[in-house]
């Protein structure tokens, strides 16, 4: 109702206008990008793994001497041996990496063994009959590896392996039409084909960079245990023992042989702290991103309070007179609120702009995905009522000012 | 019209008590053309702030139109203000940053009142004061005696009873001070009842009455030997 005379005066005073509009404009635009940005690593962070992750932990043992493998072979052998038959244990297998361990092997697959260009990209885990069941995630169809198909895989050495069991998502990336039992697949560049012998329920591969996105979920397991110059235990402790398990199961291992390091510091870790140590960057970028915004929409309402407490006391004269020629504190509280809002609305409309646009850059510049229009509209609503709020405390201030000051001298 | 009586106004700093106004008493009527005078100081500005429902009371009772306004609540206030009350001030008091037509504008929207309606009443305003052609101009860019009569059209675009001026011709030379008079007497002629406080003289001696104030109260004329001064200085320059 008071739309335009308030939007008159405002080229009055063109450069606060100005200066608060933009500066919803840019907090608008940060914090939208922010949240999404929360949202985003929120969203890869309470991903499933596929993995019963309590009671769950991983020793990586490097080896002393690492000249013949045939002895880091029997070491293996006999390490599992030795963990199994811990009492707070209740499976042990090894590998050479698991899910959200962040680095290891990934692999190009490929249907036909004379492909150039890779189907997908798969994590590749050396596994025996006992890792699924150490991990605590199911075969949805097809078998297990027997303990008589796991071999010994040299790490310079082509993959060769006949038998492979691969992740749902794997399976359904490479046969959409039908299932991938039965199927062959070609692992890495080697031309030996892989007859899928099981498929595993939800599986996540290592890798959790985001330009792994797109095989988050997509994981290969060889029958072979991999005598490189260290190995993986992934150990399952009997349910509720695994404090007790993650105490016992280094001093076995280093009961079997001496001839090894298993790192003080993370030697030894739960899987609790792999997947903290997996997301840690996504946490603290969340968190960051949280500051930014908080911190953002603070020195916005701190610039709003400030400019229109000193428009109030700018304005006193004038406020008296209005209220003298009739304004109510009712009118003179609108408005304010009035203009603060016409303000906030030209800002927040260059800000929905701005903040797509640089959505637009960063999904250029860093395969960020695009940003929701949802963020922009809540943006959009939570900066106009910023606004609202920071505006009234001085509002409320002008309007108490009484008409008497339109007689009070120049 | 306007009848205070016994009215008093008190000032209340930390350290003083002023009395602004005390036991102070008059009855302005209907269509009446009242000059207040009195030196600087005496309550004449305190006198029209409290007449106008600017300012509440001490003591004593104040009529407006039949109405006890001490009674009356803030709204109740700023509605008799916007509707029976045109003010008319010293400095003028136009919002810098709105247009002569969005200045006269200001009570009228304050009414609630349709956008042709306002629009005519306006222009009306301003032909009256012969600024109808200045409507889009910025009080910043007007004279004196121009932003007076935009004032003036600000406070007769709402078609109040009752005008309040306090020295409306204070900052204007005489030809322009000339020129307000005239309008206000135009005004007065057309049944507003007017108090106009005044410095000078010769515009006091053409209203109906003139009512004294000294140090917060009416004084008889009569008796105060400062009016005979004043009103032979005047009879002087008329010559
Ligand atoms: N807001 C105020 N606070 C304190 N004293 C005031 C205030 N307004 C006016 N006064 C005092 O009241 C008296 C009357 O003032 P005023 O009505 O402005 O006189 P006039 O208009 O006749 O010059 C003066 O003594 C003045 O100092
Ligand atoms: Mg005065």
């Amino acid at each position: 109702m008071q739309i335009k005379p308030i939007l008159a005066a405002m080229r009055h005073h063109k450069a606060g206008t100005v200066l608060i509009a933009l500066q919803i404009a840019l907090t608008l635009a940060i914090v939208c990008n922010a949240l999404f940005i929360i949202q985003q690593r929120t969203a890869r962070v309470s991903r499933p793994s596929g993995v019963e992750e309590t009671d769950l932990f991983v020793i990586r043992s490097d080896w002393a001497d690492k000249s013949d493998p045939r002895r880091i072979d029997a070491q293996m052998q006999a390490d599992l041996i030795a963990l199994r038959q811990l009492g707070s244990v209740q499976e042990a297998s090894s590998t050479n990496s698991f899910p959200l361990r962040g680095t290891g092997w990934d692999n190009f697959i490929k249907l036909q063994p004379d492909q150039v260009k890779m189907t997908t990209d798969a994590a590749i885990f050396f596994a025996d009959e006992r890792t699924l069941a150490a991990l605590g995630t199911r075969l949805v169809a097809g078998r297990n590896f027997t303990a008589g198909e796991i071999g010994a895989q040299q790490p310079r050495d082509a993959l060769h392996s006949a038998q492979v069991i691969i992740s749902k998502a794997l399976a359904e990336r490479l046969f959409p039409q039908g299932s991938a039992l039965g199927k062959t697949i070609y692992v890495s560049m080697g031309r030996t084909p892989s007859t899928v012998i099981g498929i595993t329920d939800t599986l996540q591969a290592h890798m959790t960079g985001s330009w792994a996105n797109p095989y988050a979920y997509n994981a290969v397991l060889i029958p072979a245990r991999l005598l490189n110059d260290y190995t993986y235990y992934l150990v399952r402790a009997r349910p509720g023992q695994l404090a007790a398990a993650m105490r016992d199961a280094p001093k076995a291992l280093y009961a079997q042989s001496r001839m090894r390091i298993i790192n003080a510091k993370d030697g030894v870790m739960s899987f609790a702290q792999v997947r903290r140590r997996a997301y840690e960057r996504d946490v603290g970028m969340a968190i960051l991103m949280g500051i930014i915004s908080v911190v953002l929409l603070a020195i916005t309402a701190a610039g709003i309070v400030g400019l229109t407490s000193f428009w109030v006391g700018q304005r006193r004269k004038q406020i008296g007179v209005r209220r003298a020629l009739g304004a109510t504190r009712g009118d003179i509280l609108g408005h304010f609120l009035t203009e603060n809002l016409l303000i906030g609305i030209g800002g927040v409309l260059i800000g929905a702009v701005l903040a797509v646009g640089i959505n637009l850059w960063m999904v250029a510049q860093f395969e960020m995905a695009r940003l929701s229009l949802a963020y922009v509209v809540a943006g959009v609503v939570a900066l106009l009522l910023l606004g609202q709020g920071a505006v009234l405390a001085p509002a409320l201030r002008a309007s108490r000012v009484s008409p008497v000051e339109a007689t009070r001298s120049v | 019209m306007l009848k205070m009586t016994h009215l008093s106004k008190v000032y209340r700093t930390e350290v003083v008590e002023t009395y602004a106004l005390r036991d102070f008493n008059i009855n302005v009527k209907e269509g009446e053309f009242v000059a207040v005078t009195g030196p600087s100081g005496s309550g004449k500005t305190t006198f029209l702030t409290i007449a106008g429902l600017l300012e509440t009371f001490t003591g004593g009772e104040y009529h407006l139109d039949g109405v006890e306004v001490s009674k009356l609540d803030d709204n109740a206030r700023s509605k008799i203000r916007n509707e029976k009350i045109g003010f008319i001030f010293q400095a003028f008091n136009l919002i810098p940053d709105l247009n002569v037509f969005d200045n006269v504008e200001v009570p009228l929207r304050y009414r609630g009142m349709k956008s042709a309606e306002r629009k005519q009443r306006i222009m009306e305003a301003l032909e009256r004061v012969g600024l109808a052609s200045r409507a889009k101009h910025y009080p910043a860019e007007l004279s004196g005696g121009q932003q007076q009569r935009v004032a003036i059209a600000r406070a007769l675009a709402g078609s109040p009873r009752l005008l309040l001026a306090d020295e409306p011709t204070g900052n204007l030379d005489t030809q322009m001070a000339r020129g307000v008079m005239e309008l206000l007497e135009e005004i007065h002629r057309e049944g507003a009842t007017i108090v106009m406080v005044t410095h000078d003289p010769e515009l006091a001696a053409r209203a109906q009455r003139n009512v004294h104030i000294i140090d917060g109260q009416v004084v008889d004329l009569s008796e105060d030997p400062r009016f005979h001064a004043a009103h032979a200085a005047a009879d002087q320059a008329h010559g």
